[in-house]
């Protein structure tokens, strides 16, 4: 375990948009149907953004929730994970910054998908660890609803849109609420299971436009099933052994809502109890980087997530990219 | 091969075991792509038997799917 400046969560927020779609909306617009999404990927409703709404809008209300939770409202840095920045330069985080009000600190987007949390946790860390800052506002915000091909009724009925945030501030390894050791990995060999191909320099350098669907988010479904259990649940060990934990020590697992039935492949394979999953997926979709933040703040807030449970989170995403982490959760005002 | 078959749809994918004929289709047994990739990867770790989802998608029944079993463990 390292001794050095930890980074100890002391402040959780969460915000969904206003915006409800339940499986009958998407039924009216797409050949599917309330029982098929139910079945396929346990989500049954979501929020999406309205017109103008951006990914920036739905941090701050995050960042916002998670200052006041902290009781503090300046923080040293703010980090933004996100797939769906405001615009493609600059970063969206010195904005979300400026509109909280935090001052000339740093701050500078986290580009890790559906892993972008735990990527913006080590960032964070490590932010602390350097001494670049005593306190670190991250946030992993997607309005991932804009980059859906809305006639796609594979991922059309999955993504969704949300904001979570932690604020941290440096402490000891010891206390409760450190970041545990994380483990992270990449695999860019398959970066092509989980992509949108157009719209970067790749595409633009040609000069020529993109087929339209091009623009929009593809996933390999099969092969990212494959894939997403078996690396989280590989990193869920590793950050468990590192920990120097169990897995039957393990009072909650907070997985990256990726699918309901990944959730369970991974639970299983690890032998982790129903009773000791925490998910939303149901009533929120899959909501990218956004998804674990998300989950803990309404968990911490409903009492499912207390203080003392140890808590091991892990994520799968684009890049390809994965993450484990432990935290033994402390005493939080939910707001 | 048919009943290992069977116990691992019914215990490990909730297909309703009387479902579970070999003239079944996988529409039959309600068997979507996700859960071919979960059938693929436990034939290798409950019967070590490798199976790839793909050659899995193209047996129609539930008969092909052990004929395909029953080639695969007579070359290992």
């Amino acid at each position: 375990m390292s001794t050095g400046r930890a980074a100890v969560v002391t402040g959780i927020g969460s915000y969904v948009p206003p915006n409800r779609v339940t499986n009958d909306d998407l039924s009216a617009r797409l050949e599917t149907s309330d029982s098929w999404i139910r079945s396929r990927t346990g989500i049954a409703e979501r929020y999406v953004v309205s017109p103008g709404t951006s990914t920036g809008d739905l941090a701050v209300e995050a960042g916002l929730r998670a200052l006041k939770s902290a009781g503090d409202e300046r923080v040293g840095a703010v980090v933004l994970a996100t797939t769906t920045p405001d615009q493609p330069c600059p970063a969206t985080a010195p904005q979300v910054a400026a509109r909280l009000g935090l001052g000339p600190v740093p701050a500078f987007d986290v580009a890790a998908v559906c892993s972008g949390f735990l990527y913006g946790l080590a960032s964070a860390a490590g932010l602390i660890a350097a001494g670049v800052a005593d306190s670190v506002l991250l946030i992993a915000a997607d309005a991932f609803t804009t980059i859906i091909d809305p006639a796609d009724r594979t991922t059309a009925v999955i993504f969704a849109d949300g904001a979570g945030a932690v604020v941290l501030r440096a402490g000891s390894p010891a206390e409760p609420g450190a970041v545990g050791p994380l483990v992270l990995g990449s695999d860019g060999e398959l970066s092509h299971l989980i992509e949108v191909p157009a719209g970067g320099s790749r595409q633009r350098s040609t000069g020529r436009p993109a087929a339209p669907r091009d623009h929009f988010f593809q996933m390999l479904g099969r092969d990212t099933y494959r894939h997403a259990v078996a690396h989280m649940t590989a990193a869920s060990t590793e950050a468990t052994v590192r920990a120097g934990w169990h897995l039957s020590n393990v009072d909650r697992f907070v997985a990256h809502q990726a699918n309901a039935r990944i959730l369970e492949a991974v639970s299983d394979r690890l032998g982790i109890p129903a009773e000791r999953r925490l998910s939303n997926i149901e009533r929120v979709g899959n909501t990218g980087a956004a998804s674990i933040p998300l989950l803990l703040a309404e968990a911490t807030a409903e009492g499912r997530l207390a203080a003392g449970h140890r808590v091991l989170l892990t994520a799968f995403g684009g890049g390809l990219s994965w993450g484990a982490a432990t935290v033994i959760w402390p005493e939080l005002q939910t707001i | 091969m048919l009943e290992q078959l069977k116990e691992i749809l019914s215990n490990k994918l909730k297909v309703a075991p009387e479902a579970i004929t070999p003239e079944a289709t996988r529409e039959d047994i309600e068997l979507d792509s996700l859960a071919v990739v979960e059938l693929s990867l436990l034939l290798k770790s409950e019967l070590g038997l490798d199976i790839s989802d793909d050659d899995l998608l193209e047996a129609e029944t539930v008969a092909d799917m052990v004929r395909l079993m029953e080639e695969r463990s007579a070359t290992v």
